[in-house]
């Protein structure tokens, strides 16, 4: 890559950064220690995710009874769980994979993030599937394993058994992709290292990383390849969490349009964790440098893509089951009868949360707030919770028969356990804030240089200004 | 401030500071000799043992005692040393016996496992009272009931049968010597040889008096009968010979006079050559006889009154004194079918007073009616509330020196207990035959145990010239004794009760016949010599004047009998009080069934909600009626119900020999005898969190889940206008759902292919299936709080849907069509609906949704056409039962066997006995349904592989379709074209559930035709 500066380009990282201060600035936070606020986050996601692996052996010594669930409603708070973080999971790879075969260079500012998030949020979903089981010491038997059980194998029509592949690809790929990206940065921390045991533990970690050219070549060459493998994956993954339902005979749930609009779904709720996440973090880690409001823009716009193709199959879902004129549709999820039924609440916590608020964004001062982002972000993470919830629940509690109608509500249990991710989630974050290069710093050097550096200075003054005029937003 | 009081922490330490002081400097209060021991360093030197070897032993023991305690239990399967001859282990063995505990009299054959009885089967064979009602099904388990007496008691404390006779011998014979009265209070027993065994009890105690007491009394029709015929019994009715019935409160499907009219009633409800039977119901309460009915029409109990008067009236021309009522067109139509009928017509009612039942019988006579036997009555209804009235008096004046109690509770069933319970501390001796604790064994001196049926000798003679035997089908489970050897032994015979039996019977019934073949049928049938009976002649417009005279009331008071508990003796057992009620859908409860106008018109409102999980909930009221009150009995607001009545059910509230979580309800007995009266509810605070699996009433315009059409469109119409089949767009051309096919299929030609069927013109809705399927399939009970967040195990449920005005003709009419406002109004049940009922269990579709999304492939179809279910296989996924459009699947939410949260019969020893062994008893966490009894298909298979012949035509039977006493179930090989079921495959009325949705069931349904 080449170092040229281009007059016009804008800069993608401000003040005017030596390679020097780039490698200071990253290997800070793990330098350097903790603060306060770092031990008070972490403390209270320990104690939930304490708290919520204690729900969950209570679940598995108890039974699955301790839920909400009853025999019309077989699945709930799990389930939407599930497809929730895996729709986190989706904007890492979106970022470092698609953005990259595009040559988006801002991607490389927040993509290390993205993609730990994704695998963190991975860890969470693959849980679910998991301790949903009635029975969860036979997991092992969804794996395609050779068994004593003689001809009994898997069964490959069902969504499900794709599911744990989808799933179990999709972790792997992205753990390898962010590990090939991390080698570098990984080295560069050892090659600071002064303590033997960090040097020796970042030593391993860069699976011995030289910094000669035909390394770099390599990573290189790794990169796109894993790129493009992991391409597929962004649509694969959501498309097939989707054939849980759309394969289905349930009302609300067989409809064909699931996977584009689950995928596009999975990409705004990506993003907006992705924002949630940065937004914080950009100020804790001091990186304002590195993330900056161009790249909150950028991911703006595409939360106001993908929640206007989401918005879109909301309206298609609507009117389809609408124009359909059975009785069956009168009560999906996306029906009149949803909108005035005992779900209300949760049918409208989906429309304004995912299709009202997020049209603010077309207002450009506002997709340039940090503020104003990271308020719509969690609006996001919590409408598109209700999409699932209200996919599940709703639709589960009008079933065919109206003989079996009933509802759902959830126990202390169901709570604990949805919390308890969350905590392990941040554990996860924030150790990792902590002893992993948070920036792909490597890439970054890469793109140091290719602005003009006159019109770098103009805008840091600028920013400056920005900066003491808003105080410290 | 600094303070100087002394605080002490003992009298000791204030008195005698000394040994305290002493105390506190030494640890142990005797001194501990380690300085001996360890002093003696001479000692110790020349000790073998040393550190080492003691860490040694301690190690060695520590590792023994660890391993010894790793080996599992044992649990051993000890084999035959001497092999019974009748037993073969893993076989069952029938025999046939009878249940006549007082409420329920059937003809039964019991199944029994390695000498266990484990099912209940009507006995087929028999010519009357031959269908098991869901109690009778149920019966098996009150005989594993955890709480029934174990032994004699005297004053509570345990006494061997020797000294209780010493006992009870030598209190009559002072009470003869006294003069004073020896009175056996029963419920109905309908015994030959008990019979006997009194006539000769009173031979030696000439004082003896036998008064028969039923606790739902039917004493005004037996009243009525004698007036008319001079005989203490029943007429006997044949509803297949009737075109047109007419019931006035009568609930004939249910528990009036005994039952058992289902299969007659049923007989006539398919149309046959354009014809079938028109059935009219005058009632209060929405009963499963008026739910069932082609016109319902709701009627106060004083109006019922009125109705027969004024229907007698519009029959016969005469002008007997009556009262208008609001459905004075419909009697007088009533009684224009009734005479075209010809005499093929009947009217029963239920209403419990004398002139009533005589106005019916003339009613009856009026109209030559066909369907009356008046010849073979019944006898399984003898109570005499005025002698019942006169015991009570009796007693409490100290003319009773002895009351010996059997088949009665009357402590609990009285409506004046308390003065029951009064007399009984005046009368010498009080003793009751009892199988479980109840309130009356509490109240009185001696208690005798008696067996379960299932464990007893005994006879019964439902209708007059049928008579049936009662045979032991296992050996005493505690030290009990029947009622029957209690007599003998105080009438001093020596003979075993067996022997006795065996004597009466082959004296004064068999005359000759076999003994062994009465025994082996369980029944015996002897032609009456008598062919008509001559009426006395009856004063009706004194009757009639006196019934004229019933005071209508504001609000008034009806009781009623639910399929579940009936009349209460089974309270504990768990099985019916979690069988939901046909009408209502709850469970574990009785309640006050209310009109939405008198709820919505009372002064606070009566309510009944959902909550959050979507379990029922509803107000308390407290009901007083003639200064009884009945405190916090819950509101259930009933479609159906007369305006101006409220209803509460009998059989709840039991208090003894009840466990803690079968003390359900209120109990109404207070008020058995208060029909008609005023009440007055006054709502209090609180609320009733009810148990009920459906909460959704309506069918929400999918009218073709149970597809019905009227008598003249049958007729008239082609099947396409009435039973359409789904279409479907197939190339652009509308074709049979039968002709589109997502998957090849596979030849199910070949072998053997089960169909279930089920006809919903004949189905009553009686529950005895879903009992049956209980017990035969191992379901686990899971209490109120479980079946309140529909978790109910039922593998058979049977759906009911009550209409809706909102219908969407009248929803165009008002622009409102798919509007919130619509849906909402859509889901309210009429006033005064039609109701339909729908059994639904596990379709075992041909394309079965819930088969390819398990991930471990744990449902799967079999090759008869079921779809199976490998529980060991399961890893709970649930996928499975959330794509089911049926929703009959059931997940095992927590361990519902041996564990103590779940304290019913599956948590004992006893009541484990129950289970049947051909059924795994599913473990936590795995999904189960209804599996087309399997071990009884291939029970018959293999039968018929053994006998070296092919299955005979109708053997098939799955639990559900043996219990049902109608024969709207019918089960079957499809491909044995002889089969019932084959040819019900082709039948016009035939449709599938969901069919639309191309499961291709294996269900089939036969829409009900209404004669409206």
């Amino acid at each position: 890559m080449s170092h040229y500066e281009s007059p016009i380009r804008e800069t993608l990282i401000l003040g005017d950064k030596s390679y020097l201060d780039v490698s200071n600035d990253i290997a800070a936070p793990i330098e350097g220690k903790a603060n306060r606020l770092w031990w008070i986050v972490f403390t209270i996601a320990l104690v939930a995710f304490l708290w919520g692996l204690g729900a969950i052996i209570y679940t598995i010594g108890t039974g699955i009874g301790v839920w909400g669930l009853n025999n019309k409603i077989n699945w709930a708070w799990d389930i939407t769980n599930f497809v929730w973080w895996v729709g986190i999971g989706h904007a890492g790879t979106l970022i470092s994979a698609v953005l990259l075969l595009f040559r988006q260079k801002w991607r490389m500012g927040i993509n290390r993030s993205a993609e730990a998030m994704t695998i963190f949020a991975v860890v969470q979903a693959g849980l679910f599937p998991i301790i949903h089981m009635g029975r969860v010491w036979n997991a092992p038997w969804v794996l395609p394993i050779p068994n004593q059980f003689g001809s009994l194998w898997t069964n490959f029509n069902s969504p499900l058994l794709w599911d744990v592949f989808a799933i179990s690809t999709y972790l792997s790929v992205s753990l390898v992709f962010w590990w090939t990206g991390l080698l570098p940065d990984f080295a560069m921390i050892r090659d600071r290292a002064t303590k033997p045991f960090q040097k020796k533990i970042y030593g391993l970690l860069s699976f011995g990383w030289s910094g000669r050219a035909k390394d770099w070549q390599r990573f290189e060459e790794v990169s796109l390849v894993l790129a493009g493998l992991a391409t597929p994956l962004v649509l694969s993954v959501h498309t097939i969490v989707s054939f849980d339902f759309a394969t289905s005979v349930i009302p609300g749930w067989h409809s064909t349009v699931y996977p584009p609009y689950f995928v596009a779904g999975a990409v705004f709720s990506g993003f907006a964790m992705v924002q949630t996440l940065l937004i914080v973090m950009r100020k804790v880690s001091n990186l304002e440098a590195y993330i900056t409001r161009d790249h909150i823009e950028n991911m703006n716009k595409v939360i106001l893509v993908t929640g206007g193709i989401v918005a879109t199959a909301y309206l298609s879902e609507f009117f389809v089951g609408w124009y359909s004129g059975s009785s069956y549709e009168d009560f999906t999820y996306l029906s009149i009868g949803a909108a005035t039924g005992p779900y209300w609440w949760a049918f409208w916590a989906l429309i304004l949360c995912n299709s009202v608020f997020p049209q603010l964004l077309w207002i450009k001062k506002l997709r340039r707030s940090f503020i104003f982002s990271f308020f719509m972000s969690i609006i996001i993470n919590i409408g598109m919770w209700f999409e699932r919830f209200d996919i599940i629940v709703i639709n589960l509690s009008r079933g065919h028969l109206p003989s079996t109608w009933t509802q759902f509500s959830p126990t202390f249990v169901d709570i604990s356990i949805y919390l308890g991710t969350i905590g392990f989630f941040f554990v996860l974050f924030l150790l990792y804030a902590r002893t992993f290069p948070v920036v792909a710093q490597a890439e970054v050097k890469s793109i140091l240089k290719s602005s003009g550096s006159q019109y770098k200075k103009e805008v840091a003054k600028q920013e400056d200004r920005e900066y003491r005029a808003q105080g410290s937003n | 401030m600094a303070s100087n009081k002394k605080y002490w922490t003992s009298a000791a330490e204030l008195k005698n500071s000394s040994i305290v002081e002493k105390l506190s400097k030494t640890e142990f209060v005797t001194e501990i000799p380690t300085e001996d021991f360890l002093g003696d360093k001479e000692a110790l030197e020349t000790s073998s043992t040393s550190r080492r070897d003691f860490l040694k032993y301690v190690g060695f023991t520590t590792a023994a005692v660890s391993l010894a305690a790793c080996e599992g239990p044992v649990i051993k399967t000890i084999p035959y040393l001497n092999k019974p001859n009748d037993i073969i282990p893993g076989v069952a063995d029938y025999y046939a016996t009878a249940i006549a505990d007082g409420f329920d009299f059937a003809n039964v054959l019991v199944k029994v496992r390695e000498g266990r009885p484990i099912k209940i089967n009507p006995n087929k064979e028999a010519t009357s009272n031959n269908g098991t009602n869901a109690r009778v099904q149920a019966s098996v388990l009150s005989l594993y009931d955890n709480n029934r007496l174990k032994g004699a008691l005297n004053n509570k404390k345990a006494i061997n049968y020797t000294d209780f006779d010493k006992e009870v011998v030598s209190v009559l014979d002072q009470v003869n010597t006294n003069g004073k009265k020896i009175v056996f209070l029963t419920g109905t027993m309908a015994s030959p040889s008990i019979d006997k065994l009194l006539v000769e009890f009173k031979a030696k105690y000439p004082t003896t008096e036998h008064v028969i007491y039923d606790a739902v009394s039917e004493s005004g029709a037996v009243d009525a009968f004698e007036t008319v015929y001079g005989t203490r019994a029943l007429p006997n009715y044949d509803f297949s010979k009737a075109d047109v019935i007419v019931s006035v409160g009568a609930d004939f499907l249910g528990d009036w006079q005994g039952g058992g009219y289902e299969k007659g009633y049923a007989a006539n409800r398919v149309p046959k050559h354009g014809k079938m039977s028109k059935h009219i119901q005058f009632e209060t309460n929405m009963s499963l006889t008026g739910a069932n009915a082609d016109k319902r029409f709701a009627l106060k109990p004083s109006e019922q009154k009125f109705a027969l008067l004024n229907l007698y009236n519009a029959i016969t021309g005469q002008g007997l004194t009556s009262k208008t009522t609001p459905q004075d067109a419909a009697i007088k139509d009533a009684a224009t079918q009734l005479k075209a009928a010809n005499g093929k017509a009947v009217v029963v009612t239920g209403i419990q007073d004398k002139n009533a039942q005589l106005i019916a019988m003339a009613i009856n006579d009026a109209l030559q009616s066909q369907a009356v036997d008046l010849v073979n009555t019944k006898n399984i209804r003898q109570g005499n509330d005025a002698k019942v009235a006169q015991l009570i008096t009796d007693m409490n004046a100290g003319t009773v020196g002895a009351i010996i109690i059997n088949q009665a509770n009357p402590v609990y069933t009285l409506a004046n207990s308390k003065e029951f319970v009064a007399g009984l501390k005046k009368v010498k001796l009080t003793l009751a035959f009892a199988t479980t604790p109840t309130e009356t064994t509490k109240e009185v001196q001696l208690v005798n145990a008696t067996p379960h049926y299932l464990e007893s000798w005994g006879d019964v003679s439902i209708t007059k010239g049928t008579y049936s035997l009662m045979q032991p089908t296992i050996n005493k489970l505690f030290d009990t004794r029947q009622f029957q050897e209690a007599l003998l032994s105080w009438t001093g015979n020596t003979t075993s009760y067996y022997n006795y039996l065996k004597n009466t019977w082959n004296v004064e019934i068999l005359k000759g016949q076999s003994w062994n073949n009465a025994l082996h049928n369980g029944t015996f049938n002897t032609v009456s010599e008598e062919s008509t009976r001559t009426p006395n002649t009856v004063d009706l417009t004194a009757v009639a004047s006196a019934l004229a005279k019933t005071k209508n009331n504001a609000l008034e008071l009806a009781v009623y009998t639910k399929v579940g508990l009936g009349d209460g003796q089974q309270a504990n057992n768990p099985w019916l009080q979690e069988l939901p009620d046909p009408i209502t859908r709850t469970s574990w409860d009785n309640y006050l069934l209310i009109s939405r106008a008198d709820a919505e018109s009372w002064d606070e409102n009566l309510k009944n909600w959902t909550v959050d999980n979507g379990a029922l909930n509803g107000d308390l009221v407290d009901v007083t009626v003639d200064g009884i009150t009945i405190k916090n009995v819950p509101v259930y607001i009933q479609p159906g119900q007369a305006k101006g009545t409220v209803a509460l059910a009998l059989g709840y509230g039991r208090t003894e020999g009840v466990q803690k979580e079968m003390m359900t309800g209120v109990n109404a007995y207070p008020l058995v005898n208060k029909v008609g009266a005023n009440v007055t509810i006054t709502k209090v605070a609180g609320e009733h969190e009810f148990a009920c699996v459906q909460l959704q009433h309506t069918m929400m315009g999918r009218d073709e889940i149970v597809n019905e059409t009227s008598l003249a469109d049958f007729i008239h119409k082609p099947k396409q206008a009435w039973n359409p089949s789904p279409k479907f767009s197939l190339d652009h051309q509308e074709v049979d759902v039968a002709e589109t096919d997502l998957w090849e299929k596979f030849d199910d030609t070949i072998g053997t292919h089960f169909n279930l069927s089920i006809d919903l013109a004949t189905c009553t809705g009686c529950a005895a299936c879903v009992i049956a399927c209980h017990t035969e399939n191992n379901v686990p009970v899971v209490g109120k709080k479980e079946i309140r967040v529909s978790r109910d195990m039922h593998w058979l449920r049977i759906d009911r849907y009550y209409t809706s005005e909102m219908t969407k003709e009248r929803g165009e009419e008002e622009g409102i069509v798919g509007s919130g406002k619509y849906f909402e109004a859509q889901t309210h049940p009429e006033d005064h609906p039609e109701v339909s009922f729908q059994p639904v269990m596990c379709q075992h579709c041909s394309h079965a949704p819930c088969e390819t999304v398990c991930p471990v492939a744990a449902t799967s179809h079999g090759r008869q056409g079921q779809n199976q279910m490998a529980y060991n296989r399961c890893v709970g996924t649930r996928y499975c039962a959330n794509n089911c459009p049926y929703r009959v699947r059931r997940f095992n939410w927590f361990q519902y066997a041996q564990n103590s949260e779940f304290n019913f019969n599956m948590n004992n020893d006893l009541g484990r006995m129950v289970l049947n062994p051909d059924v795994v008893v599913r473990s936590r966490g795995v999904m189960e349904k209804c599996s087309m009894c399997i071990q009884m298909t291939q029970a018959t298979i293999l039968q018929a592989k053994k006998e070296g012949r092919p299955v005979k035509t109708g053997e098939f039977e799955t639990a559900c379709t043996n219990a049902c006493s109608t024969g709207a179930m019918r089960f079957g090989d499809v491909n044995n074209h002889d089969e019932k079921v084959a040819k019900l495959q082709e039948d016009d009325r035939t449709f599938k559930l969901l069919e639309f949705v191309g499961t291709q069931p294996n269900v089939l349904y036969q829409l009900k035709v209404r004669n409206s």
